[in-house]
């Protein structure tokens, strides 16, 4: 039976489909059977992350609507076994997201599947709702700056409130996801820091993922940065990972990369 | 090292430092909002029509707020007025 997980945030491009990308192809290649939904109905991003673009028949709202079935519609990853992903639509209109429909899709992956990954929209209008609201666990990735940890905070606010879970009266497991996060402007104190920031939203630290060029690389191949284990972001989505599976492991790309004693103490960078 | 380089760097002036007050601010009032019900405004906007009635109150010396108690909801009005005219 799945658990169902949302990649949420309120302000839009934060990390969220990179995040879910990357998250998703990671619980894959430890043997979770992982399907990847976009909610973001009308943009459709997480294929083009994925680079499975040219492999879309049918999307969310053709299942929605009928016009395809679940098996048609799942496009399944060409690198990492047992990872698949189900496109928003391109044009479509959204209203045809229903709540019962999201659900019987929900339901019928659930029996396949170990993890169901739901890469929000922005905002906190219907289609985050929709995203949000089977969830039993979030992933609520912020970064490093003002307007991002409030709407973080007002998406936290909608967890306790407007999911299943929350109707039922049970807490939806939110954990905090901090993404380009640039170690060199916190310590000019031009950012907050991870503290700050935990100290506010008040939830669990599940990574913290640093500002890298490697996500671009990624994207521009279409390949998820995860992908990438060189690098300082590759890695810290598999740490983000392994914490989310229950392991636990310091946070790393904190720390300014130092060059060594002489520059650091003669202020060389 | 880090004790020494904030005891160098003017703390309060850091960008960080004020993002992070503000942010304490907006998000208190906004959990705050969250949390009321849906009449308030409404109700608030009567309540101080009906008191303004009475005792010629400008609208600052209204102030209603509303608390979350453990098990109930509570409003509180306090209301002032200028001596004479009453
Ligand atoms: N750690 C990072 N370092 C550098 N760039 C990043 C990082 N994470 C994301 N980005 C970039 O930020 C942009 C937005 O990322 P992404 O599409 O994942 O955000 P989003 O939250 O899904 O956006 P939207 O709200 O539009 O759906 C992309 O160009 C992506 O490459
Ligand atoms: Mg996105």
């Amino acid at each position: 039976m799945a658990r169902v997980v949302v990649i949420t945030s309120g302000k839009g491009g934060v990390g969220k489909t990179t995040s879910c990308a990357s998250i998703g192809t990671a619980l894959a290649m430890q043997g979770f059977r992982t399907v990847l939904i976009d909610f973001d109905v009308g943009l459709r991003n997480l294929d083009l992350v994925m680079g499975c673009e040219r492999r879309v028949v049918y999307d969310l709202i053709n299942v929605l609507s009928g016009e395809a079935n679940l098996s048609q519609a799942l496009i399944k990853d060409k690198r990492v076994d047992g990872l698949y992903m189900l496109p928003a639509s391109q044009t479509r209109d959204k209203d045809a997201l229903t709540t019962e429909g999201v659900e019987q899709i929900i339901n019928e992956l659930k029996d396949d599947f170990d993890y169901i990954l739901c890469d929000s929209p922005a905002g906190i209008e219907r289609g985050a709702i929709m995203a949000m609201y089977f969830a039993e666990a979030a992933v609520v990735v912020t970064n490093p700056e003002v307007s991002s940890v409030r709407d973080s905070d007002r998406i936290i606010g909608l967890l306790d409130s407007r999911t299943r879970m929350a109707e039922e009266g049970k807490p939806v497991s939110a954990q905090l996801l901090i993404t380009r996060y640039d170690p060199e402007r916190v310590e000019h104190a031009d950012m907050m820091s991870v503290q700050d920031i935990e100290e506010i939203l008040a939830i669990p630290l599940v990574g913290v993922v640093p500002e890298s060029d490697a996500v671009l690389r990624a994207s521009n191949k279409g390949t998820p940065v995860v992908h990438d284990k060189e690098s300082d972001a590759g890695q810290a989505y598999l740490d983000t990972t392994a914490r989310f599976l229950g392991e636990e492991r310091p946070m790393r790309f904190l720390e300014v990369e130092r060059k060594g004693f002489l520059s650091r103490m003669f202020g060389g960078r | 090292m880090k004790r020494l380089r904030d005891f160098f760097q003017r703390d309060q002036d850091a960008s960080a430092n004020v993002a992070r007050e503000r942010l304490k601010l907006m998000i208190s009032q906004d959990r705050m909002q969250r949390n009321q019900p849906d009449f308030l405004p409404r109700l608030q906007k009567e309540l101080i029509e009906v008191i303004r009635r009475y005792t010629h109150s400008a609208s600052d010396d209204i102030q209603v707020s509303c608390h979350a108690l453990p098990h109930r909801s509570q409003i509180e009005v306090n209301v002032s007025w200028p001596k004479n005219t009453s």
